[in-house]
């Protein structure tokens, strides 16, 4: 196991946790997206209530050399709220299904922040002075009579108490038929895609009023329809380079060089069948729920509801790496089909750029139930279980590794698959880009483990 | 084909329909295998039926258990066991509406992910056909047709008496002249329809209108198309046939014969009423189609008005 100690091995640590602390849950606390900006100062979440809370990182106390600084609230803000559609009689959902920074050009930090229908971009920025001094004015605002101006000053800027403002630059709206499910920005730093069920358009970060359609599957007869698209990326280097993974497990990529509407793919990543595993059930766990470029845009990797997958991208038949995240679920799925979790739309995430070099020192990070995470290390092929839970919530209290006993005689310390708590699940997780600092939400909480300095 | 190797311990402890994939081509198991689907296939029409979002249900989703209603479908009708009587909804024109609508006919597309091999023809022997019906004859559950029918049966209400006599009389005569596997396999999957039943009656608490979940698919199909389609904007499902593929086209019938009873008697205490223009529509190209030496039964007219009058008129 990862944790063991010794070696280059991480040991994780709980750091700090965000959120209500008891157990009735609020729909509008519900955690739907987690994102780290380029830098890792900043951590941004999404909730289903339609808000946006940021955190950020305090600077590191040079005195303090046992641990990095923490994340606080920084801002927060409405970013999209609830609509609807007059046309269907449908109520539009305001909970946010993804963010994405924008790498930082000035001193403000962008955003890019979606519901399923419109996506927004954010200013975030710092007020720290104020103008003082006004002729006209008085420090509350009030008007001056002019009368009483005997002497004219320049209004100079003094210091006040930091404020972080959110304003929204851009709206993007009316372009989605269908439900986001991702958006990506490109290497250019100027455009981005957003995905839909049917339909993936591109835009410019600057222009609201039209985008173009990249790509479309939908069908001329709607009920020939057997396959979504369920996540899209960028390449992180190749301006003209994206993909697309679909409900049925494939991975489409796609040259907008050939052309305008990228509806045939550059390479089709499936893995074929297993047919000793086949049952009523393969199609749905088969469904990409996401899909994360590596950072050297190398790999790229997968994320089914019982595996995660790491593919080169010069190898279509079939990945390089399968990890298992939950085996034991796999004679379950009858009942994890009748209480939908099966259908529950699992992240992953890689571990630093900083810290990769090429296929080494390669961690991935996925979520899974009773509110445990897994992470693999392509390194030493080893991978561990922990919990995010508040029972472990001493700081540089090296986090337990957990185990699942999926039949037989269960040892201590080790829980049965049936008394896992699938309400309890860990869809969204996401790696500090240049320190082993990660960001695992559960519910309605949000949980941040270092590994430990010495 | 599902492979032969790596058989499959069904482990007792754990819920019946649970345990790993149960292969057809298994002994006993193909029972369960039935079951299974059965169970499998009343599960993903609940979740089509049953949603009333307030907003927009997730077309992943839908998209997703449309595929497996539609593989099972497929499924049974390479068994033979499911013949095209499905109903078509006059679905609205609803050039507004961008909503997934299920598939027309065309099994075709379907063969992209079969879950069974598609070649099911007669000509293969018996002990490689993966039709679990082929096989049932040899369950010992296969008992005389009449006392199966009177099991699903209970308890039949007061008022559908007559029909449940008219319809037993009815399958008396169809058991004589059908094959026993063919028997065999009705009263399986009766069986299986009841202990779905029991299995989802506790949690289907709201239920569509028309939507008895403990019928078999064929029967379940025939009474909630038309109804829902007008309610579920978004989910529409198994137009699969227009009237006149059903209307002209042989029909291997055999599996209906038991269904009638099961859902007009078994299902009693959930049925909701059937107009009388589905039943009517259900049952028409029964009587209107010929009678060849597989399909033995036959519909009088009379006896579906007098179904009819019972169903509707009481």
């Amino acid at each position: 196991f990862l944790g063991a100690g010794g070696g280059n091995d991480i040991q994780w640590c709980f750091s700090q946790v965000k959120g209500a602390v008891d157990d009735d849950v609020a729909e509008a606390d519900i955690i739907s997206t987690v994102e780290f900006n380029h830098s890792g100062e900043l951590l941004a979440t999404g909730d289903k209530g339609g808000r946006v809370v940021i955190f950020q990182q305090e600077q590191e106390n040079k005195t303090q050399s046992h641990s990095r600084g923490e994340y606080n609230v920084y801002s927060t803000f409405q970013s999209h709220e609830p609509e609807f559609d007059y046309l269907k009689s449908l109520e539009i959902e305001e909970k946010i299904n993804k963010i994405r920074w924008l790498p930082q050009k000035n001193a403000a930090q962008f955003l890019l922040s979606t519901n399923d229908k419109t996506i927004k971009l954010w200013k975030i920025s710092e007020r720290d002075k104020r103008p003082e001094g006004y002729n006209l004015k008085e420090e509350d605002g009030r008007y001056r009579d002019p009368t009483t101006v005997t002497t004219l000053r320049v209004p100079v800027f003094r210091p006040m108490d930091l404020m972080v403002e959110a304003s929204p630059r851009r709206i993007f709206a009316n372009a989605h038929t269908y439900h986001i499910n991702s958006i990506s920005i490109n290497s250019d730093y100027e455009t981005y895609l957003s995905a839909d069920d049917l339909r993936i358009n591109l835009w410019h970060l600057e222009i609201t009023d039209r985008s173009f359609n990249i790509v479309d599957i939908k069908p001329a007869n709607m009920e020939e329809l057997t396959e979504v698209i369920t996540a899209a990326e960028f390449h992180p280097n190749s301006c003209n380079t994206f993909v697309y993974s679909s409900s049925k497990g494939t991975i489409r990529l796609c040259d907008m060089r050939a052309s305008a509407l990228c509806d045939r793919h550059s390479k089709l990543f499936e893995e074929p069948e297993d047919p000793s595993n086949r049952s009523f059930f393969s199609e749905i766990i088969s469904s990409i729920s996401d899909v994360k470029f590596s950072h050297s845009g190398r790999y790229m990797m997968t994320r089914d509801y019982l595996s995660v997958k790491i593919w080169d991208l010069n190898m279509e038949n079939r990945p390089v790496e399968t990890y298992q995240v939950h085996e034991y679920l796999r004679s379950k799925l009858c009942s994890l089909y009748e209480n939908d979790c099966i259908f529950d739309k699992f992240e992953c995430c890689w571990n630093g750029s900083d810290r990769q070099v090429e296929f080494f020192s390669i961690i991935v990070m996925t979520g899974s139930y009773n509110n445990f995470f897994r992470m693999f290390d392509r390194n030493t092929k080893r991978d561990i279980t922990l919990e995010a839970s508040r029972e472990n919530n001493k700081p540089r209290t090296v986090l337990k590794p957990r185990k699942v006993c999926a039949s037989g005689k269960r040892k201590k310390d080790e829980i049965s698959v049936d008394s896992l708590d699938f309400n309890k699940k860990i869809l969204h997780t996401a790696w500090h880009p240049k320190e082993n600092i990660i960001a695992v939400a559960t519910t309605n909480n949000l949980y941040i483990f270092q590994d430990k300095m010495n | 084909m599902l492979g032969k190797g790596g058989k499959r311990k069904f482990d007792e402890h754990e819920d019946g329909l649970e345990g790993k994939v149960v292969s057809p081509t298994d002994g006993p198991s193909k029972v369960s295998y039935t079951l299974q689907r059965q169970t499998i296939f009343n599960i993903s029409l609940m979740k089509l039926y049953n949603h009333r979002p307030l907003t927009e249900p997730s077309l992943q989703k839908t998209v997703l258990i449309n595929n497996m209603l539609r593989r099972i479908q497929e499924e049974l009708k390479q068994e033979g066991s499911l013949r095209p009587v499905f109903m078509t909804a006059s679905q609205p024109a609803d050039p507004l509406s961008d909503n997934f609508r299920e598939a027309q006919p065309a099994f075709s597309h379907l063969t992209s992910q079969p879950l069974l091999p598609t070649d099911f023809v007669s000509t293969t022997p018996l002990e490689s056909c993966l039709t679990p019906a082929s096989l049932l004859e040899d369950d010992t559950f296969c008992t005389s047709p009449t006392v199966q029918h009177d099991g699903p049966t209970k308890p039949p209400p007061p008022a559908l008496q007559p029909v449940k006599d008219s319809f037993s009389s009815a399958l008396d005569e169809i058991e004589e002249l059908c094959p026993a596997p063919t028997s065999a396999e009705a009263v399986a999957v009766e069986t299986a329809a009841d202990d779905s039943k029991d299995h989802l009656s506790e949690s289907n608490v709201q239920k569509p209108e028309g939507l008895p979940e403990s019928r078999t698919a064929e029967s379940k199909l025939m009474d909630s198309l038309p109804g829902n389609f007008e309610i579920t904007t978004s989910t529409g499902f198994l137009t699969d046939l227009t009237l006149d593929d059903i209307l002209f086209a042989d029909i291997d019938t055999s599996m209906y014969d038991f269904d009638p009873c099961t859902s007009a008697t078994g299902a009693a205490s959930k049925m909701a009423p059937v107009s009388a223009d589905e039943l009517l529509k259900t049952l028409a190209p029964y009587s209107s189609q010929p009678v060849t030496p597989n399909q033995p039964f036959k519909m009088d007219l009379t006896e579906l008005d007098h179904i009819m009058e019972v169903l509707v008129g009481s």
